[in-house]
């Protein structure tokens, strides 16, 4: 009998299920979003920062002083390319220091890199606007990024100071010329990163055939944990972390967009409940007589309370289940193609480390929870008019 | 006292007490024994539907007892008297008796389903009441395809699916034209003499009046008269 009322007053019906089946497909876009986001800015970290694990001098990152190197980079790599789950060790040297121009001065890192396996590791390559890179033969060349290139109005072929303390704490001034601009999704570090030739920043700081950071790579992202354990155990008077490790931001994010896609799914869904509350309420109001009717023909008030919470129940179940499938479809489809946001702003998108061509994952893991919350908000919502209906007295609804 | 189905003891019902008090029924000692065709007659306002609805437990009496089959309904809790009257008490209503979304078939059998009667019970059932209102070939039509005359049939129907120890119908014919008024009258009449079905039906209508065998006047919540009337139109 709920199922036959649900088909009385068809519009009202079609009302609540689009209702319900279009906060369904805004909650699973929301949380299919989110969820791109937060893989592409996981992508973001690992294939362009900080790479799956990193390898560093203990008191390297407290101090970063330039002495604290890792030692003789060549055995080590020796060594840990044994690893199984390994597909690429980097190598680089890290040095803070000062950058002046004739504009100005700023605080920079300065990474020795070199150059095929550093495209490799950070696709620094492909984050080339301008220039050509490092090219080998020509010496002094610098890859800054495209932010402090405007901050300091440098262009290619711009001459640049860099000075920066050697191992000895002795301070190194040196000119470059800039040979590439490049521009990545996490523009704080366009600001902060110039890239050099390790040979010859080694030389400069005295630890030639040495290096600071060893970044690694591995087949899998799951392998993260196992690959930093034989790390661990491999190199006891070396400090390795994973990329959770190095980035905890990330991490923190990703926590902290779950709770908030919960929020907005429990916003839509009270939306949602007020919508529901009120067609319900209609319904009810509308069939007084009628549920005066059955309640005196001996209708128990549980059957009654039933039947509202039933045909609450149908619509929620007929409307819940479309909504997921178009946010599938559209997650499915956007997945492939790719969601440009650059309309949110770029600038504001790579303040945050975000790309701006967004791929949508379709949630499945947390269409358990969602489900439960609108199953919780159907039947919250149709406890008030259940209970109203039981409320209804014979004699009153019978009485012209 | 077995073929005393209805039994009022002293019963008045006042309402607004506090304020203007109305009695709209004042001391009402009524029996209706077993197999009986009444009709409860008087002017609008006299208490018809008051008494009726306190019969059918609808309602509680301010005073006195009502004794069902020899069950005082009084005492018993809104829950048990929900299931009293799902067992005991067939319903006729003037309007808005059937559920628009069921088909007749659906709305007589809802009795039988609440009270969990089985689908062969009530597939034999269904067929036995509609051909005694004379509505077989309406089983699966809605109520909305239905004439007035034919959805009170249906109610009637209704009524008699769980096997009440009477039916209660207030003002059954209000809404119906007199053909069909007197087709009903025509079913009542005969399910009551071939199956000794009690009926107690109020009424305004002088045809219907007419076809009642004890007719019990209300005046101001009183019972004025009480009269047997002599049948004069047994069939054969
Ligand atoms: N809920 C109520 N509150 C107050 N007064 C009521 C209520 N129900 C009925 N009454 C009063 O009780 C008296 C009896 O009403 P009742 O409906 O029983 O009369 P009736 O004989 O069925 O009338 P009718 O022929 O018009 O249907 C009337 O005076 C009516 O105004
Ligand atoms: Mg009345």
């Amino acid at each position: 009998m709920a199922w036959r009322n649900i088909w009385r007053n068809k519009t009202r019906s079609l009302v609540i299920m689009v209702s319900i089946a279009l906060g369904m497909f805004a909650g699973v876009a929301v949380l299919a979003l989110y969820e791109g986001m937060m893989v592409s800015r996981i992508r973001t970290v690992i294939d362009e920062e900080t790479g799956h694990i990193q390898i560093h001098h203990p008191k390297f990152s407290e101090e970063s002083e330039t002495k604290y190197t890792i030692g003789n980079s060549r055995d080590l790599i020796q060594k840990i390319k044994t690893i199984p789950e390994i597909t690429l060790i980097n190598q680089r040297q890290l040095v803070n220091g000062m950058l002046s121009t004739p504009t100005g001065t700023a605080g920079v890192q300065i990474i020795g890199v070199d150059t095929l396996t550093e495209y490799d590791f950070s696709s620094l390559k492909q984050k080339i606007r301008e220039g050509n890179g490092l090219v080998p033969d020509k010496h002094h060349q610098a890859i800054i990024g495209m932010k402090l290139a405007a901050k300091m109005k440098l262009r290619i072929g711009s001459k640049l100071v860099l000075m920066f303390n050697d191992t000895t704490n002795d301070l190194v001034t040196a000119a470059f010329r800039v040979s590439a601009i490049y521009r990545s999704t996490n523009a704080p570090l366009d600001e902060r990163l110039i890239y050099v030739s390790r040979d010859e920043l080694g030389e400069l700081i005295g630890l030639a055939g040495q290096c600071h950071q060893l970044g690694i790579k591995l087949r899998d992202d799951k392998d993260v944990e196992a690959a930093a354990r034989k790390l661990k155990s491999m190199l006891p008077g070396l400090k390795v972390q994973t990329w959770k490790d190095i980035s905890p931001e990330t991490e923190f994010m990703v926590r902290t967009v779950d709770t908030y896609s919960y929020i907005i799914m429990i916003i839509i869904m009270t939306a949602l409940a007020f919508g529901i509350l009120n067609t319900m309420l209609m319904a009810i109001m509308e069939r007084t007589r009628e549920i005066g009717m059955i309640a005196a023909l001996g209708t128990s008030r549980k059957r009654i309370f039933l039947l509202v919470l039933l045909e609450t129940a149908f619509l929620t179940l007929a409307g819940a289940p479309a909504g997921i499938l178009a946010g599938w479809l559209t997650a499915n489809y956007f997945h492939k193609t790719g969601l440009d946001l650059s309309g949110m702003g770029e600038e504001m998108m790579s303040n945050f480390g975000f790309r701006t061509l967004i791929y949508p994952e379709f949630p499945a893991e947390k269409l358990i929870p969602v489900l439960t919350i609108v199953v919780i908000t159907a039947f919250l919502s149709s406890l008030l008019p259940a209970m109203k209906a039981i409320r209804m007295k014979p004699i009153d609804a019978l009485r012209n | 006292m077995s073929d005393i189905v209805i039994d009022t003891h002293n019963i008045s019902r006042v309402y607004n007490p506090t304020t203007i008090p109305i009695y709209a029924i004042r001391n009402v000692h009524l029996h209706i024994k077993r197999g009986e065709f009444t009709a409860l007659v008087g002017p609008s306002g006299s208490g018809k539907t008051t008494l009726l609805n306190l019969i059918g437990g609808l309602d509680k009496p301010d005073e006195g007892q009502i004794f069902i089959n020899g069950t005082d309904i009084t005492t018993l809790s809104p829950g048990k008297l929900i299931d009293f009257r799902l067992h005991n008490i067939g319903f006729v209503f003037q309007s808005f008796n059937l559920i628009p979304v069921l088909t007749a078939r659906e709305n007589a059998e809802f009795i039988m389903l609440l009270q969990g009667k089985s689908k062969a019970e009530r597939g034999t059932r269904m067929k036995q009441l509609f051909n005694q209102i004379d509505l077989e070939d309406k089983m699966d039509s809605r109520p909305g395809e239905l004439s007035g005359g034919q959805q009170q049939r249906v109610a009637v129907a209704r009524a008699l699916a769980s096997k009440p120890q009477f039916v209660l119908a207030d003002e059954p014919t209000a809404n119906l034209d007199s053909k069909s008024a007197s087709n009903l009258l025509d079913i009542m009449d005969k399910l009551n003499r071939e199956e000794n079905i009690t009926f107690l039906f109020s009424t305004h209508d002088q045809r219907v009046i007419d076809r009642a065998r004890r007719v019990i006047t209300l005046v101001d919540g009183q019972v004025a008269t009480d009269t047997n009337v002599i049948d004069t139109s047994a069939p054969h």
